[in-house]
């Protein structure tokens, strides 16, 4: 019944120490990898932790906190039906208030999250203070964007929760738009899903509550000239968390 | 204690989108999920962190369980188990941890469509049996503790490729005999 002969034997541990959770980090990419690519591994490996699924049974039950629940269920209040980029939202915000604890200083403290909306579909996020913050609008075929600041390590981390499509003739460039005030070009982004940037302190002092972050469509390398010279195709206002 | 048959059905009507099943499978299930997660990862912040993402994660994905393929308790077992390995994998990546909360790949099939045979208890329980103790106990660690092959070679004081010709050799009668 079993088909795990169909895999050449070295593909068949790679799926079974993945399932069993002996693989190292390195092996685990190239699993992950290959059970989207393919079914055969990906059976295999579902079968396998079928195969140990019922150990768990021995796992000693544990009572978590009783404000645990409060937690999850104001994780469901957020999510405007079912969409998973409001869920990560959620997750960072919680992960994100564990790193900002440690830091004493008042700018330290305010973690800073950008709901980027693509612009041609709604206005951008309403910020007010204290709310959640949410992707205003989720389409489908929709480009999202979520963006971390970090102010301790001053960094900006940028995930594309959809496919960006790959464009060799331009970049995308991020700018920070204080209220009121003109943009600065914090860069271009980086290929693929996630962008990483270290923002100099005469930059970082501008991401604060009420700032927009903007992404423009550019020439390669970025606008020449210190402002947007293509279209602004989304953006959002920085709010606490 | 709830029967699997209650189970299912609640993660019937969570995949419909009724709260109040949801806070009952909650009641039901967490105390098992948060002991997974605790034993697993080994730091009560971290598991607590954990069950929430897991069953924001059930919410979601209830729709996805089958009765046919798995137990209620498995595919949730399993859910909360496999979150809980990548988590601690992650840990000894350097990778940021923002970027890593973003999480994009937490719609990833394997997430949740995990186990397409029902195993029965019973029938591990008499083939992992079979194995020699020491067998077995790697196995254990590895599935509910999170042990690596590296981990398990250095606790032991043996290679790595000696460690998982032992391990494999395990498997592969645990295998032969479950699929008897």
């Amino acid at each position: 019944m079993t088909d795990d002969r169909a895999l050449d034997e070295e593909l068949d541990w790679l799926a079974a120490d993945y399932a069993i959770g002996l693989s190292d980090a390195a092996e685990r990419v190239r699993a992950e990898a290959l059970i989207g690519s393919n079914p055969a591994f990906r059976a295999a490996v579902m079968r396998w932790s079928a195969r140990l699924a019922p150990l768990l049974d021995e796992v000693d039950e544990v009572e978590p906190p009783p404000d645990l629940w409060a937690t999850i269920a104001a994780g469901l209040g957020k999510l405007p039906g079912t969409h998973g980029n409001v869920v990560s939202l959620t997750r960072r915000l919680r992960l994100w208030r564990g790193i900002a604890a440690g830091s004493s200083a008042l700018a330290a403290s305010l973690a800073l999250f950008v709901a980027i909306s693509p612009r041609t579909i709604a206005p951008p996020v309403a910020s007010h203070i204290g709310a959640a913050p949410l992707v205003a609008t989720i389409g489908d075929k929709q480009t999202n964007l979520v963006a971390s600041w970090d102010p301790n390590g001053r960094q900006l981390i940028l995930v594309v929760a959809a496919a960006m499509p790959a464009d060799p003739r331009h970049s995308h460039e991020l700018w920070v738009i204080p209220s009121g005030g003109k943009p600065h070009s914090l860069g271009t982004m980086s290929p693929g899903p996630r962008t990483r940037m270290n923002i100099q302190q005469s930059l970082a002092t501008l991401m604060r509550d009420g700032a927009t972050i903007a992404v423009s469509v550019e020439r390669p390398g970025g606008s020449p000239t210190g402002v947007p010279t293509g279209p602004v195709v989304a953006s959002g206002v920085l709010q606490s968390a | 204690m709830s029967s699997a048959a209650e189970l299912a059905a609640l993660l019937r009507a969570v995949a419909a989108g009724d709260r109040r099943s949801f806070v009952d499978l909650y009641r039901r299930t967490s105390a098992k999920l948060y002991g997974i997660c605790l034993r697993l990862l080994r730091s009560e912040a971290d598991a607590q962190d954990m069950l929430q993402d897991v069953y924001l994660t059930v919410w979601r994905k209830a729709g996805q369980f089958d009765e046919a393929k798995a137990g209620a308790v498995t595919w949730l077992g399993v859910l909360a188990r496999n979150k809980a390995i990548d988590r601690l994998r992650r840990r000894s990546l350097a990778t940021d941890d923002l970027a890593d909360a973003l999480d994009i790949e937490d719609d990833a099939p394997s997430a949740t469509e995990i186990v397409e045979m029902r195993e029965t208890a019973k029938r591990l329980s008499h083939c992992i049996e079979e194995l020699e103790p020491r067998a077995q106990s790697m196995i254990r660690a590895a599935f509910l503790d999170g042990s690596t092959y590296s981990d398990l070679a250095e606790e032991e004081g043996v290679p790595l490729g000696t460690m998982k010709s032992w391990i494999r050799r395990a498997l592969l009668r645990l295998r032969g005999c479950l699929d008897r």
